[in-house]
């Protein structure tokens, strides 16, 4: 799931908004973060964060794999991108539940509970950032502020 | 870009077909291995490397961010799974080769041409991939043996 938003005319602190959402990633137990980039691009702050999975999962298909967010532009005109990787995402059947592998792979399938685990992360983070983004902004949040862009 | 393939009947050597692999990701000088998880799901094997681009990119749209392989199953039935992340992949218009920024953040964008682009690298990777495969396998590759699952 890529997520990209574009703010306009929130007045956003977001060296302030980074580091929020770093903490939020450190603050899961299944994760750890494995890079951080910093700097500009063309002038333009650039600030970009990975976490991954810190263990072998018990279930694989649907569980989130990695986790990168990252934050560009200026206070009053910025874009925010958040992915979240799903090991084997493709093998997933929505309209059963189930997956399309049967033999010794089959196993590695599982239950579709850990799936929901990667998908409710995602949602989750997402809410979590548009607290945040509200919290670092010095002018009042509005729709009209915000573009979402999708695949 | 997740890229899923399913091979049966190859007798191949996944611990060397993993640890070449793994070669192949640090030999790329803007990658960095981040992450590597290795252990059984439900009795299965399952190997996992992540890499990440440890430098600020000089172009931001498109450019690589990270990548993921996992090799998962036994030798005779297996699943590689290759994922490749990009930036703001979804603010580009494929058709027309440009992208939808205006404003501050239209520098980040630019043309495509330069850096490592995450749609070169994976079929780069992808390539190379089936080259390592032929390599430590037993039996004879053939597209037979082969299933390819997109989302």
């Amino acid at each position: 799931m890529v997520l990209t938003r574009r703010y306009k005319d929130l007045g956003t602190d977001l060296k302030g908004l980074y580091k929020d959402i770093k903490k939020e990633l450190q603050q899961d137990k299944d994760l750890s973060i494995i890079s951080e980039t910093h700097g500009s691009i063309n002038d333009v702050p650039f600030n970009s964060i990975i976490a991954a999975r810190a263990s072998v999962p018990r279930f694989i298909t649907g569980t989130l794999r990695e986790v990168s967010v990252t934050i560009t532009g200026v206070p009053d005109d910025w874009l925010l991108e958040v992915h979240t990787g799903i090991w084997f995402g493709n093998l997933v059947l929505p309209s059963a539940g189930g997956f399309l592998i049967a033999g010794p792979v089959g196993a590695v399938a599982g239950a579709g509970t850990t799936m929901v685990f990667a998908r409710e992360y995602g949602r989750k983070l997402k809410n979590r950032i548009k607290e945040l983004v509200k919290k670092r902004s010095d002018k009042a949040y509005s729709e009209e502020k915000v573009e979402t862009f999708i695949d | 870009m997740p890229f899923v393939r399913r091979y049966k009947d190859m007798n191949t050597d996944l611990e060397a077909l993993y640890k070449d692999i793994a070669k192949e990701l640090q030999n790329e000088k803007e990658l960095n291995i981040g992450k590597e998880l290795k252990g059984d799901v439900n009795g299965v094997p399952f190997m996992s490397v992540t890499a990440h681009r440890d430098t600020i990119p000089k172009l931001v749209t498109g450019t690589l961010r990270e990548v993921t392989v996992t090799i998962t199953g036994e030798k005779n039935d297996y699943l590689i799974e290759m994922h490749t992340g990009a930036w703001f992949s979804n603010l580009a218009l494929p058709y027309m080769g440009a992208t939808i920024l205006v404003g501050p953040l239209a520098g980040l964008a630019a043309a495509g041409a330069t850096g490592l682009m995450a749609a070169q690298y994976g079929r780069k990777l992808k390539a190379k991939i089936k080259e390592l495969v032929k390599k430590y396998s037993k039996a004879e590759y053939s597209d037979e043996k082969v299933e390819t699952f997109t989302e």
